[in-house]
């Protein structure tokens, strides 16, 4: 196994964990269902390559503007979820994948259907950064990530997504501006995932329309029920597990996707709460005794 | 529990492995070791066709090469990974072959976004890349280790252009663009020639990879009454422009690209309403060079099927890394500098006249024409002008 | 003008034919069903299967519903049932997994290249008012016609019809005035792949081709289609169809192909929700 590989492997079960981390916050902690994230890890993404080489900004600089693009973009689409609800929604958030990736396909100013190419490895005070400290930092953004994903859960923030997630009408009456936190609640997740865009592009250095296609929010959704949904754990360890294993089933060859595909169905069926969920049976056999609620909520 | 098992058994199965393991261990001479080239191509997943097309026309050029006794006694192993249509697990694969497998040349059976992110790791790590039919502009920009064995999309489109313009004569034409780095780049060629012959574009409409139902379009099409419908699909798409246009009752001259150089894809599709369509491509059905007739010849002894444009490209991007091989060794520099050099080299899809400084390829472009079902040489395009790209 | 309405129209009735099974799915259990789009291709290749052998398209229809009901009753006896407390969530990454499976399992047994599927009618193409219809046009819009008269039928007029219609108000309230949510359930299943069969089949033989990827594009697609039609309601969705099909011609063939096919069905969804939040037909929730 040679180093590069696995560096290249790791980095992208960062960016992918990432992408987890902050749907959760959107979908499992606010209960609002999203199945267009890619979308706005693409913005991220073409935001960040774009003003790195057409502007000339730093990576530095980029990056926290790229976020701010994804997350106000997400704000509008946390305005549309005050109108459509529900299932309709996550159709309505398909649609607007839909509607970005096609932007980025039909206007020359995105590169078209030819991508965007030259983007580059960024640079630390003049030196630009090797692929196994790229690797360290996407690790130092999951913690960071992770950690916000903490502060908001704990916080009243937190409380007041769980009380909408739960119960909206009596989250109303109980006097939460549910419309407020909601938009705060897509705001911040696709700011998030605008910064996996950033560290995508720019570890990738070339990106394509393709690279953001619905499929992608759809594994990223994956991941989070894989892992748990609603708890901080469970969309890591859900990234970590579901961006290694098209590695991990390559011995298989010709029937990898089908087990692939196979495995997705079989830990839904019989681990629906998420392998490492408050039910999951690898938590009970690792703590020993029935299921303990590990939950952010004051239970 | 181990009663079953006896010292005496111990000893046994231990003399046994220590026998296996210095048969087919260190004992062997590291002259015999086998050499290893990488191919990466979408497998499984939306482009599985191709990838199985580019697979079996390696595998086979490998048994012959092997059984004709190997690279100077050596044998070639191919190493094959799955990129999945995905450039993610392309930029893996990659990895994996060039550190994992000490792969001394990689190939590329695989679509262009796939190709042109694993030639960035192609060319950071100095191990020679060869392309056989990813047509994205940028692809060898990644720099000197990255070459393409089949000719540009806007090189063929002008081609095209020109036999549109100049062979068939038309007046007017009717343009249906791939929306993909693919199709556009074929249509920017094709355009900017024929239109510099004089030929007018009357209508440019684009559509997207999958696209099925061309008739809106085309019923506007008919009313415009263009001399020739130039499309840029893939095998599907193409078939059902065709048969759609058949069944509209538009008798327009069509005229497609490499992307419908396919017998299952394309020609079983379309049936009649193939017959006449003019192709773009690189692999010439009526050729008389020996290479091309035994390749058409032995895939479909062995698979059963007509080989198609996807497998004859990867087959000769395989083929020219074994003949570097054969040439120089396994270095990576000297490899890189005996592609440079094959100047006249003659392979399933054509005699390569040179390589540009970037790793462009310059060879002819055969047009093909459909005759009961089949593909059959109509003529070629071999303006050095043209072909530079 | 003609023939663009007549091509919006045969675009439509495809839509419809896929769409109703997957309303009606989420009619009753309320799970957005992916693996729809499987059944669709199972349907097709099914079909081809048995027109191969017998030659005769009306056993390729029956074979391929025949097959796909199987195949319907298996994913809901076995995957979705025992799902149906989790979140809502869950269900539809088991189908999207489901779906991988399936579309795998195609290329494994059918192989990657494409297959034609050539069927010869009695006539090839009638032309009336300047516009050209195929045979297979016809059968299309025929084929539509008789199954949503036959869902219409068995709906509004039988027993069981009257249970799937009190199911689909309320499943708890219908359990306890004592329907029987099971057979409901197996026999909303039964219908919706079945009819989804027919238009893999159908499809199948309009572009004269079978492959595993086909389903690909109907699989999120549709849901723009009964999402506008209001999420469960089966008028709407054939009405949604049409709409979408006529859109979609017509922007093609008065602006080009200014955007992709699909990103054209999802502005035209995504306009009409801001609009109504519901769908069309839906009723407020």
């Amino acid at each position: 196994m040679g180093l590069g590989y696995l560096t290249t492997i790791g980095t992208l079960v960062c960016i992918y964990a990432i992408l987890a981390i902050s749907l959760n916050i959107i979908s499992g902690y606010a209960g609002q269902a999203s199945l267009g994230h890619a979308a706005f890890f693409g913005i991220g993404a073409y935001a960040s390559a774009l003003l790195t080489l057409k502007l000339g900004i730093g990576f530095w600089v980029a990056a926290p503007l790229a976020m701010m693009a994804a997350g106000a973009i997400g704000a509008v689409v946390g305005v549309i979820s005050l109108r459509i609800k529900g299932d309709f929604l996550a159709v309505t958030t398909i649609g607007i994948n839909f509607v970005i990736v096609t932007v980025f396909e039909y206007s020359d100013f995105f590169g078209g259907a030819y991508g965007i190419m030259g983007i580059q490895y960024p640079t630390l005070f003049g030196v630009k950064i090797s692929k196994g400290y790229y690797l360290l930092m996407c690790l130092g953004f999951v913690g960071l990530c992770a950690l916000f994903s903490l502060l908001v859960s704990k916080s009243w923030l937190g409380l007041a997504l769980e009380a909408i997630r739960e119960n909206e009408a009596a989250a109303e009456a109980s006097g939460i501006n549910c419309a407020k936190f909601k938009i705060i609640a897509f705001a911040f997740g696709c700011a998030w995932a605008g910064l996996a865009g950033v560290l995508f592009a720019h570890f990738m250095r070339f990106i394509t329309p393709n690279d953001f296609a619905f499929p992608i929010s759809i594994t990223i959704v994956a991941m989070m029920v894989v892992g748990g949904i609603g708890t901080l754990r469970g969309p890591i360890l859900g990234a970590l597990l579901m961006a290694a294993l098209p590695e991990l089933l390559r011995p298989l060859a010709n029937y990898r996707l089908l087990f692939y595909g196979g495995l997705i169905v079989l830990m839904t069926r019989f681990q629906p709460q998420g392998l490492f969920g408050d039910k999951a049976f690898i938590l009970r056999m690792l703590l020993g005794r029935g299921p303990r609620s590990m939950r952010h909520s004051g239970d | 529990m181990m009663k079953g098992i006896g010292t005496k058994e111990l000893i046994v199965v231990w003399i046994a492995a220590v026998m296996v393991a210095g048969i087919g261990g260190p004992s062997s001479p590291a002259a015999a070791q086998p050499i290893k080239i990488g191919l990466m191509a979408p497998l499984t997943g939306p482009a599985a066709a191709d990838g199985l097309s580019a697979k079996q026309s390696c595998e086979m050029l490998v048994e012959q090469v092997n059984a004709a006794g190997g690279i100077n006694g050596r044998k070639i192993e191919l190493i094959v990974y799955d990129d999945q249509f995905d450039s993610k697990q392309a930029v893996t694969v990659a990895q994996k072959m060039i550190e994992g497998d000490k792969v001394v040349a990689g190939v590329s059976g695989s679509y262009s976004f796939t190709t042109r992110a694993a030639a960035q790791v192609f060319q950071e790590e100095k191990i020679p890349f060869s392309v056989g039919y990813a047509l994205h502009p940028a692809i060898t920009e990644g720099g000197k280790y990255v070459f393409r064995v089949t000719v540009l999309g806007h090189v063929q489109g002008r081609a095209g252009g020109y036999a549109a313009g100049n062979l068939l004569k038309v007046k007017t034409v009717s343009m249906l663009i791939q929306d993909n780095d693919f199709g556009q780049s074929l249509a920017s060629g094709f355009r900017e020639q024929a239109e510099g012959l004089g030929v007018k574009v009357l209508s440019a409409d684009k559509f997207k990879m999958g696209e099925k139902e061309f008739s809106p379009v085309l019923t506007k099409i008919k009313q415009l009454n263009p001399d020739l419908i130039y499309n840029t699909a893939y095998p599907i798409d193409g078939a059902l422009i065709l048969k759609q246009a058949a069944d509209l009752g538009i008798k327009t001259q069509q005229m497609g690209s490499e992307g419908l150089d396919s017998t299952k894809g394309f020609l079983d599709v379309a049936g009649k309403a193939a017959e006449g369509i003019i192709i773009t491509t690189n692999l010439d059905r009526d050729s008389k060079a020996e290479i091309t007739r035994k390749y058409l010849d032995e895939y479909q002894k062995k698979y059963g099927f007509a080989p198609d444009m996807t497998g004859a490209s990867t087959y000769d991007a395989l083929l020219m890394v074994i003949d570097a091989i054969k040439k120089v060794g396994t270095d990576a520099d000297k490899i890189v500098d005996a592609f440079r050099a094959m100047k006249g080299w003659q392979g399933v899809t054509g005699q390569i006249q040179a390589f540009t400084p970037q790793g462009e390829v310059i060879k002819n472009v055969e047009l093909q024409v459909v005759r009961s079902n089949v593909f059959r040489h109509f003529g070629v395009v071999s303006d050095l002008k043209l072909l530079t790209p | 003008m003609v023939q663009q309405f007549l091509n919006g129209i045969i675009t439509g009735s495809l839509y419809a034919l896929i769409a109703v099974g997957l309303t009606m799915v989420y009619g009753i259990l309320r799970i957005l069903h992916i693996a729809h789009a499987a059944v669709f291709v199972g349907g097709a290749y099914i079909g081809l299967v048995a027109y191969t052998f017998t030659g005769s398209l009306v056993l390729a229809l029956i074979a391929a519903a025949a097959g796909c009901s199987v195949l319907g009753y298996l994913i809901q006896r076995y995957l979705y049932t025992p799902m149906l407390t989790e979140e809502r969530i869950v269900p539809l990454i088991a189908s999207v997994g489901l779906f991988i499976l399936c579309e795998d399992l195609f290329r494994l047994l059918g192989g990657p290249y494409i297959r034609a599927f050539k069927v010869d009618l009695w006539f090839e193409k009638i032309a009336f008012l300047e516009a050209v219809v195929t045979a297979h046009q016809v059968l299309i819009l025929i084929t539509t016609a008789v199954c949503l008269l036959v869902v219409y039928a068995v709906i509004s007029k039988t027993k069981l019809g009257l249970a799937w219609q009190a199911t689909a108000q309320d499943m708890d309230t219908a359990r306890a005035m004592g329907v029987n949510i099971r057979q409901v359930v197996t026999f909303n299943f039964i219908i919706a792949s079945s009819i989804a069969a027919i238009a893999g089949v159908m499809t199948a033989i309009n572009y004269n081709s079978v492959l595993p990827t086909m389903g690909s594009v109907i699989s999120y697609k549709m849901f723009a289609i009964v999402v506008l039609g209001g999420m469960g309601s089966i008028p709407g969705t054939v009405v949604a169809s049409l709409i979408i099909g006529m859109s979609e011609t017509f922007m093609s063939a008065y602006f080009g192909f200014i955007m992709p096919r699909d990103a054209i069905a999802f502005t035209a969804m995504i306009l009409i929700l801001i609009v109504r939040p519901q769908g069309l037909f839906g009723r407020a929730r």
